[in-house]
């Protein structure tokens, strides 16, 4: 179902929510956006681009005391294609029997076209729009007189048959589709030149061994990467005080493979580096049927050994094995 | 919360610690309410407050009311288990993962190939094979280990040889008490009668001796699918959600811990 709802109606619309729900948004911050609640007096918008901070963790926590408590009702306003395509991984393997009862599954998703692009993103390298395709409650596609609003679950069917919407006009899906075109073109231009041999990436990831380990070399396990990628889900089960505690992993890290008796198949670290690309491109796709990898490009910004992923993957060709 | 807890702790009690070797205990748990797993399954052991480690119950999985872990000091936690004593409460999740395809082993003479303390999921596996015997053409268990103070089980081979298990040992460092073969594991096969085409092999040990007892049963004529392996990874959530334990695009915990060989020989460093 679409519906179309004016900036004026939206602000309306927003402060009934809040009534019901806690509202997450992505509020303007340095260099970007952060997820911010909603108090009810700062502006409100929907465009722009993914926010720094990955939106997985309005559904878990880095680290989190797991004791028995209540979801509180609450929205994700803006969550961009990417950031959706890397909950959809997380959603199966946290809510895949047996369910993970502390993720917040009932956080109504509402999602948003991008209407700019961050110079390290990269989804359409990947094949991917820089839109939502499914996953989402309700999508917004910012317009100039208000948004074009479409529903992707029931939950959000009922929410557009509410009295702030209105049927769409005949010229609105026009201007949407130009819009998302604007946006792939400006995507396709900061990435012109680069080329992903994306079918025959999983037999070269396999392959290679020149490209991880020169890329690797600079690594300084940080795990920075793995923490601000919306696809890594790993953690580490601890006991507490009074209950267990879950804290956020990475395979970057040294001790993350190391099992009793001290054996490590993971000590060095070009192995570690060609792990997180075998994991998100080809064991995660094989077996929980997404990539880990939407092309954010949150990893290059956040590398301290200046690799950028985005290069690993074009120079994962057959010439260099 | 009126969901059930993902990560909860059944309460479990300490009923008796035996001494294996200075290295390995054997203890005896008794749950507040009975852990049904099937032989291969394994359980996180919570000791509260200090961390988990996972271990495959060592016990007949007919025995329903208690089961045993053996466990080697390796580490933080299993120092902290070594320490336990009758009457002290720690906490066990579980089982999980998956067991031994028994059904797979129907009419086969099974052969079992335990090193050190792998013999631990091996004997709930031998318990279990014995208690059923008639069902298997044949069940042999070759077990090695370091010397023969690093025997674990001592004083029940006797016992599964009148049950009905052929049983033949090997220890890598002899002394003058070791009447039985000495060497590696894999020695055991020199002049043992077979019948790889009719048959499967289980393997639990080090990674060392899982892999050169691999190559060997590989070379006596057993095909990849019919030998099943017990791998040893990093477990920690144990229902393949936190992603330590991935074995190429598998997470041990939740899609094994038992492999066929078969299915997991083209992953790079299985055996490190």
């Amino acid at each position: 179902m679409r519906k179309f709802i004016s900036k004026g109606s939206f602000g309306a619309w927003i402060r009934e929510l809040k009534e019901t729900y806690k509202l997450y948004y992505p509020a303007p911050a340095d260099k970007g956006w952060d997820w911010s609640v909603w108090e009810g007096k700062q502006n409100f918008f929907l465009e722009g681009y993914r926010p720094l901070l990955p939106v997985k963790y309005l559904f878990f926590s880095p680290e989190e005391s797991l004791a028995a408590g209540e979801q509180e009702p609450a929205i994700v306003f803006g969550v961009r294609g990417c950031d959706l395509r890397a909950l959809q991984l997380l959603k199966k393997i946290y809510l895949d029997a047996p369910e993970d009862v502390y993720f917040r599954k009932e956080t109504l998703i509402f999602g948003a076209d991008c209407t700019a692009c961050h110079e390290h993103c990269f989804c359409t390298l990947l094949g991917d729009d820089p839109w939502p395709g499914e996953g989402f409650d309700l999508n917004f596609s910012p317009m100039e007189e208000g948004y074009l609003v479409e529903s992707g679950s029931k939950k959000g069917e009922e929410l557009l048959a509410g009295r702030f919407f209105t049927e769409t006009r005949e010229e609105h899906a026009g201007e949407r589709d130009e819009r998302r075109k604007e946006v792939k073109k400006i995507l396709r231009k900061q990435n012109q030149n680069k080329v992903l041999n994306l079918q025959d990436l999983k037999k070269h990831i396999i392959e290679e061994k020149i490209v991880f380990r020169d890329y690797g070399s600079t690594c300084v396990s940080c795990s920075a990467c793995t923490n601000i990628c919306p696809g890594c889900f790993c953690f580490f089960l601890a006991e507490g005080k009074e209950q267990k505690v879950r804290y956020m992993d990475s395979c970057q890290l040294k001790g993350y493979h190391r099992v009793a008796g001290g054996a490590n198949p993971r000590k060095d670290m070009t192995s570690r580096f060609k792990h997180r690309f075998q994991c998100k491109f080809y064991w995660r796709p094989e077996m929980q049927g997404y990539k880990g990898c939407t092309g954010c490009g949150r990893c290059i910004t956040a590398c301290q050994g200046k690799i950028d992923w985005k290069h690993v993957l074009i120079e994962l060709k057959p010439a260099n094995i | 919360m009126n969901r059930k807890d993902t990560y909860s702790t059944i309460r479990t009690e300490v009923l008796e610690v035996i001494d294996e070797t200075p290295l390995i205990k054997t203890v005896s748990l008794k749950p507040e309410t009975p852990l049904l797993f099937e032989t291969g399954q394994f359980i996180q052991f919570t000791v509260y407050g200090e961390g988990e480690a996972p271990f495959t119950p060592s016990s007949s999985p007919l025995v329903k009311e208690r089961f045993d872990v053996t466990v080697m000091k390796a580490g933080r936690v299993t120092e902290r288990i070594h320490r336990l004593k009758p009457g002290d409460k720690i906490g066990v999740r579980g089982p999980l993962g998956k067991g031994y395809p028994l059904e797979d082993f129907y009419d086969k003479e099974v052969l079992i190939l335990g090193g050190g303390v792998g013999l631990a999921p091996l004997r709930s596996l031998l318990l279990k094979l014995l208690s059923e015997k008639e069902k298997f053409s044949r069940v042999l268990l070759l077990y090695g280990a370091r010397t023969p103070q690093d025997i674990i089980y001592k004083e029940q081979f006797s016992q599964w040889k009148k049950m009905g298990a052929e049983i033949l040992r090997s220890v890598d460092k002899a002394d003058e008490t070791w009447k039985e073969k000495a060497g590696v594991v894999t020695t055991l096969f020199d002049g043992l009668k077979i019948h790889p085409e009719k048959g499967v092999a289980i393997v639990c040990g080090p990674p060392i001796m899982m892999k050169f007892g691999t190559i060997k049963l590989l070379e006596l004529g057993y095909e990849p699918p019919q030998i099943y392996l017990s791998m040893e990874k990093n477990m920690s959530c144990g229902l393949g959600k936190c992603g330590h334990c991935a074995l190429g695009k598998y997470f041990v915990c939740k899609d094994g811990p038992v492999f066929k060989y078969g299915d997991i020989k083209e992953i790079e460093d299985i055996w490190d």
